[in-house]
């Protein structure tokens, strides 16, 4: 059964951060509530106030530019993600995450800001957005910050945020020329959250050679966890198979899963070397093409 | 704990309820407002069988709170008739046999509904995926996805004489 | 994107085998329909249990004076207190199946097992009141698997089972010793089958309604009203008759719901403390953990044939994990054995089962009852015999399958069969395919399944099916049957008889069921019984009514000896001149006045008699399932399907294409995601994010190529349609995944990793081979 609590409804975001100020150690915030409110009814998670985002609309928005990127705020619901075309022009590897994530009611409640501040291992977008570059905007009574989203994620379900912060935006950099993004997560029924999942980007300069990557492992450790040796394999070399296969053994080597019922550890580490050998090659397909 | 007094529109009928704030959405349908069309299947926002419209878009009203749905424009399954005439995608799940026990059907019925309102031209694979948030047992699904298709056909469209 | 296909059309029936709507459709699809989820009544209270956290202990003390406390909590019970500590079991005519106290009074057996019961003002104080109800325990040591639980030294479950041995059933034919020496080649293999969950829709529910008077009234979602009234007078002292149980609309059965379970336990015995409605709901969780689960099975298979492919022997030995009580698992530990041996003819056949206590959740009945288990291992090793031998694998099948006329020694007389046309059917599907995509195979399996059983271990003295029309003065009719609507339409399916038979429009049909106050006894939705017999049963009691009708009729047309009239859609007529003749109506209204104004009322009922030792008859099929499965990771996706199927006559057209797809998921499910995985008795993964399930992304079309035969001892010839159905497809994956990649998957549901190992294994293999 739910804890019970009392509801404050911020009329604003000023409204809310000083709620959160007031309150601190004895409240959470909820938005779409998806994840919340069934750890909530567990008894995970039990406060004596909940401050509701919902309604604060003007967190609502995808805004993009050719300089600045792409800026998600934090109560954008997925569903909205999922269908902006500008995002889909931009960073068609966030459609198509978002077009797997849960369910279509999910996505139509479910928030950015409320998914990424849950911290789930499981999680689709940290991994996709990590990939990115993606940085998160955090504010507070005090002021704002802002800090990449890797370094968001510090363990389990627990993020950098301090108890008087909520995330306001997603700031995801333009892409650099000849850049591709690709994600998979593994699982055994079709949008099912991922046993493990692989993000990867990665950016060729006009010669083929690939100056940059970033792979993400997701579900494969506490954190998305940052696939640094696959990126070491790859960074500085024109791309082949064997490369690709390549990285594909050194994420595995990066990763820290658990065994549970789904999967032991070592076939996530096997998972992890034929998505990554996947992604990485997708990723680089579409940065080469053309 | 303060007790909240929020308004429901509920199938464009306003409910006036009085309730402890960690109320849910299908709390206070089934509960307070009495329509046990929807129904809850589990506790882990996983089978569907709670879904209603809010605004238009399929929704788990086990994971929303009812004091969260204040202002928008809900509709169960009981409100998919109109004066007794039933909307084209219940005539279509008549017709293809696309409910057995039933528990799922409310559900079912909304996540269709709110697709069909927002996609013409669908494609097998998205209709599919549009009760992809729903589990049923017995149907094995694919009479769900025919009555939907029906209906985006225009088989049950109202012919203007 | 579904092919319905009808190879011998049939009679031109005027209901039967039409498109006609569920009758219950309106109720359905616009939230009308109420379900035991949904009742609610005056001065109710919410009711809920608390369960042993430990596999295997004794109760010495249960302390309720806190939760009593509690404000708002009106009845705390327990089993020694509270009830008459009766073993009760489905199996009423064998005492020591008898072994399951609900609220047990002396030990628990099982995590997650009921040991107290509150009902209180709203749930959440009656879980408020669990927390605070102290149970002492003394922990037991505790069995988990069949194999550790037969050994000498195990902890005993069940005081005078030794070895935990619960159940023993021996199945045996011909000279199987002699049989096996004929044969020119043998193979043996052992399989793991696991468990599944029924996961209806709506979780075990009952509200119970105890009056001074004496009567208790329970509402609950049931597979047999008349089951669950005879076993709660039993386990509450009360006469039957004092009992009344209603379904409402029932979401779902799938085999877990004919069996006395805790929802309706609990709330019948705080009701009969408190003289209050109280209700029980489980959660999700609960109804994973605590309602029984298919029968997990160990199964050794020998099996000798001729190199021609002829079979001559096989001998069976299994294990079946029974878990803490015996529920339905007696039968299934039966069935399974006789189901592998179909659909084939042996020289010899021997099965020995074992059904062995352990201190996990009890095993029972599930849609199939014991045959998915059996053709996993039996239709994946005769494919593996016919790649060993080098033969077709359908032809192989053909050569040795049942006919019409077939006597199963000592078991079974086969009236109908249609399997042979099966076999083509399926040819013609492979053939249409052409060259699959390379990472994409076709499995097969042939099955057979039972339409409802000839057993009367239930002891009832009631025939299995009865049924009452009564034929009102405006021509409508009012059916009451007992037969239950789970979801599979069986309400529908006796209006469709019903109205067939006595000449109606099945809108004129109103059917009564699931109220043991105004429905005749009848053992229930289950073992695929109610269209056969319960049919049986509504075409008796419409054709009597039809009958009495007629001779009002007769007697007013003067017609000449050799003419007969006939009623059909509401039109009396002479079969030779249809032209001419009245209403059903009008004749009705006659006949009412010719009666002395009381109305026509026809009675039918069914029992099997002298049936063989199983079923009166028997559908068969044959389905194709066409897979990809990603070399790398193992994943298997489900890409197109065809099941030849012998139902007899089809009687329901859309009930039977939604049985076949419904079981078609859920048999798929237990093929490669139902994975259900116990842990020192603990399930591990109780919840739908963790419980893996086919959805509508997972389904591929479920094509049906339905094959009429004529089965003597249906309706108007038909046979079950909708749990054989649930028995080929594990298998028909095993063999895709055989067909790709040369593995022989023993173990399901068979899940990627699985594969991977298994590919890994037969390269390290084919590496060792090819250095020596």
């Amino acid at each position: 059964m739910i804890h019970d609590f009392t509801y404050l409804k911020p009329g604003s975001v000023k409204e809310a951060l000083a709620m959160l100020a007031d309150h601190a150690d004895e409240c959470k915030v909820i938005c779409g509530g998806q994840s919340l409110l069934i750890v909530m009814r567990q008894g995970l998670v039990a406060v004596d106030y909940l401050i509701d985002l919902k309604g604060l609309n003007e967190l609502s928005y995808i805004k993009y530019d050719d300089k600045e990127g792409l800026k998600l705020g934090a109560t954008t619901t997925h569903r909205i993600i999922e269908k902006s075309n500008v995002v889909k022009k931009n960073y068609p590897v966030l459609t198509a995450m978002e077009e797997k994530l849960a369910s279509i009611q999910v996505r139509n409640w479910g928030t950015i800001g409320g998914n990424l501040a849950h911290a789930d291992a499981a999680g689709d977008p940290a991994p996709v957005l990590i990939s990115l570059g993606a940085k998160v905007k955090l504010g507070s009574k005090k002021g704002d910050r802002v800090m990449s989203l890797e370094e968001f994620y510090t363990d389990l379900f627990e993020t950098a945020m301090e108890h008087d912060e909520i995330v306001l935006e997603v700031q995801v950099p333009p892409a650099p020329p000849k850049t591709g993004s690709a994600y998979q997560k593994f699982n055994l029924i079709e949008n099912d959250q991922g046993i493990v999942a692989v993000a990867a980007t990665v950016t060729a300069d006009k010669g083929g050679v690939c100056t940059d990557a970033k792979i993400v492992l997701g579900n494969a450790g506490v954190t998305p966890i940052r696939a640094k040796s696959a990126e070491k394999v790859l960074i500085g070399k024109k791309l082949t198979d064997k490369l690709f296969a390549e990285a594909g053994e050194a994420a595995a080597g990066d990763a820290d899963p658990v065994s549970d019922i789904h999967s032991s550890a070592d076939f996530r580490r096997h998972l992890i070397k034929v998505l990554t050998k996947r992604m990485v090659k997708k990723a680089w397909d579409q940065a080469t093409k053309g | 704990m303060e007790k909240k007094l929020i308004t429901l529109t509920v199938n464009d009928i306003e409910y006036e309820l009085y309730i402890n704030p960690k109320t849910l959405l299908v709390e206070a349908i089934r509960d307070h407002i009495g329509l046990t069309g929807t129904k809850r299947g589990c506790e882990t926002v996983s089978c569907g069988a709670c879904t209603v419209m809010i605004d238009d878009m399929a929704i788990k009203s086990c994971s929303v709170l009812a004091v969260q749905a204040e202002g928008r424009r809900i509709i169960t399954a009981e409100g998919l008739e109109k004066n007794g005439v039933l909307a084209p995608i219940q005539k279509a799940f008549l017709d293809e046999g696309s409910y057995q026990c039933g528990f799922c059907t409310s559900g079912m019925l909304m996540s269709s509904e709110a697709f069909l309102r927002e996609t013409k031209n669908p494609t097998e694979e998205q209709m599919k995926e549009a009760i992809e948030g729903n589990i049923c047992r017995c149907t094995g699904y694919n009479s769900i996805v025919r009555a939907i298709a029906a209906v985006a056909k225009g088989k049950y469209a109202e012919v203007k004489s | 994107m579904n092919k319905y296909t009808v190879i011998n059309p049939h009679e031109p029936f005027r209901v039967l085998n039409t498109h006609v709507h569920n009758i219950d459709g309106i109720a359905k699809v616009t939230g009308r329909a109420t379900y035991t989820f949904d009742v609610k009544l005056p001065g109710m209270l919410y009711g809920k249990i608390l369960r042993s956290p430990y596999p295997h202990a004794k109760i010495i003390k249960i302390d309720a004076s806190k939760a009593l406390a509690l404000p708002g909590v009106l009845a705390v019970v327990n089993g020694k207190d509270d009830t008459l500590g009766i073993k009760q079991g489905i199996w009423r005519r064998y005492n020591d199946l008898c072994d399951e106290q609900v609220l047990p009074v002396d030990k628990v057996r099982y995590i997650g097992e009921p040991v107290a019961a509150v009902a209180a003002v709203t749930e959440e104080i009656a879980e408020k009141a669990l927390d605070l109800i102290d149970v002492e325990y003394e922990e037991l040591p505790a069995t988990f698997e069949p194999l550790d639980a037969i050994k000498k030294d195990a902890p005993e479950i069940h005081e005078g089972f030794e070895r935990n041995i619960n159940v023993t059933r021996h199945i045996e034919w011909g000279e199987v010793e002699e049989a096996f020496e004929e044969a020119e080649y043998i193979r043996e293999d052992w399989f793991k089958c696991g468990g599944q969950a029924h996961m209806c829709m709506e979780t075990r529910a009952a509200v119970a309604s105890y009056t001074p008077d004496g009567k208790m009234t329970v509402w609950t979602s049931t597979q047999s009203a008349y089951y669950h009234q005879a076993l709660l007078a039993g386990v509450l002292g009360l006469r039957e008759g004092n009992v009344r149980v209603l379904a409402p609309y029932v979401g779902g059965g799938f085999g877990g719901k004919f069996e006395l379970d805790g929802a309706q336990f609990c709330a019948c015995i705080l009701s009969m403390k408190v003289r209050k409605p109280v209700k029980i709901i489980f959660t999700r969780e609960e109804d994973f953990i605590a309602s029984k689960r298919r029968t997990p099975m160990f199964y050794y298979t020998r099996t000798g044939v001729k190199k021609d492919g002829t079979f001559c022997a096989r001998e069976a030995k299994v294990f079946t994990n029974g878990g803490a009580y015996t529920g339905m698992g007696a039968t299934a530990l039966y069935l399974t054995g006789f189901f592998h041996s179909f659909p084939y003819r042996w020289k010899g056949y021997r099965y020995d089962g074992y059904r062995v206590y352990t201190n996990t959740l009890p095993s029972t009945s599930m849609r199939g009852f014991g045959a998915p288990q059996a053709m996993w291992c039996s239709e994946q090793q005769i494919e593996w015999i016919a790649a060993d031998l080098g033969l077709d694998p359908i032809e192989m099948r053909r050569k040795n399958s049942h006919h019409e006329g077939y006597v199963v020694p000592g078991q079974a007389t086969i009236a109908s069969c249609g399997i042979d046309q099966c076999y083509d059917e399926i040819k013609t599907w492979i053939k249409s395919k052409g060259k699959l995509p390379k990472n994409r195979s076709i499995g097969l399996s042939a099955c057979g399944f039972m339409s409802g059983g000839i057993f009367n271990w239930f002891d009832t003295p009631y025939s299995f099916s009865s049924a009452v029309v009564t034929v009102n003065n405006d021509g409508t009719v009012e059916l009451h049957v007992g037969a239950q609507d789970i979801g599979q339409g069986s309400n529908t399916t006796m209006a469709i008889i019903c109205a067939e038979a006595l000449g109606v429009k099945i809108e004129d049909v109103k059917v009564h069921s699931g109220d043991t106050d105004h429905c005749p006894a009848d053992l229930g939705a289950w073992g695929s019984r109610q269209t056969l017999m319960t049919g049986n049963a509504v075409k008796m009691a419409s054709e009597d009514a039809k009958k009495q009708l007629l001779e009002f009729a007769y007697a007013q047309s003067g017609l000449n000896i050799v003419y007969d009239l006939d009623i059909k859609e509401g039109w009396v007529h002479a079969i030779a001149r249809p032209e001419r003749g009245e209403t059903f109506e009008a004749l009705v209204k006659r006949a009412t006045r010719g009666k002395d104004g009381q109305r026509i009322v026809g009675r039918g009922y069914y029992t099997p008699h002298r049936k063989g030792m199983i079923s009166p008859a028997y559908s068969y099929m044959l389905q194709g399932v066409e897979v990809e499965i990603d070399d790398e990771t193992g994943k298997i996706k489900l890409i197109d399907s065809m099941t030849a199927h012998d139902c007899g006559q089809p009687i329901n057209h859309l009930g039977l294409i939604g049985q076949l797809e419904g079981a078609f998921s859920m048999a798929a499910g237990y093929g490669y995601l139902e994975y259900m995985p116990f842990e020192d008795g603990k399930m591990m993964n109780p919840n739908l994010v963790d419980y893996k399930m086919v959805r509508s992304t997972d389904m591929p079309p479920a094509n049906i190529a339905e094959i009429d035969t004529y089965e003597p001892e249906g309706p108007y010839g038909a046979k079950e349609a909708g749990e054989g159905l649930t028995n080929p497809t594990a298998a028909a994956i095993g063999n895709a995944i055989y067909h790709r990649f040369g593995i022989q998957m023993k173990e399901c549901p068979v899940r990627p990793e699985m594969i991977v190992n298994a590919l890994k294994e037969k390269a390290a293999a084919e590496k060792e081979g090819k250095k020596k």
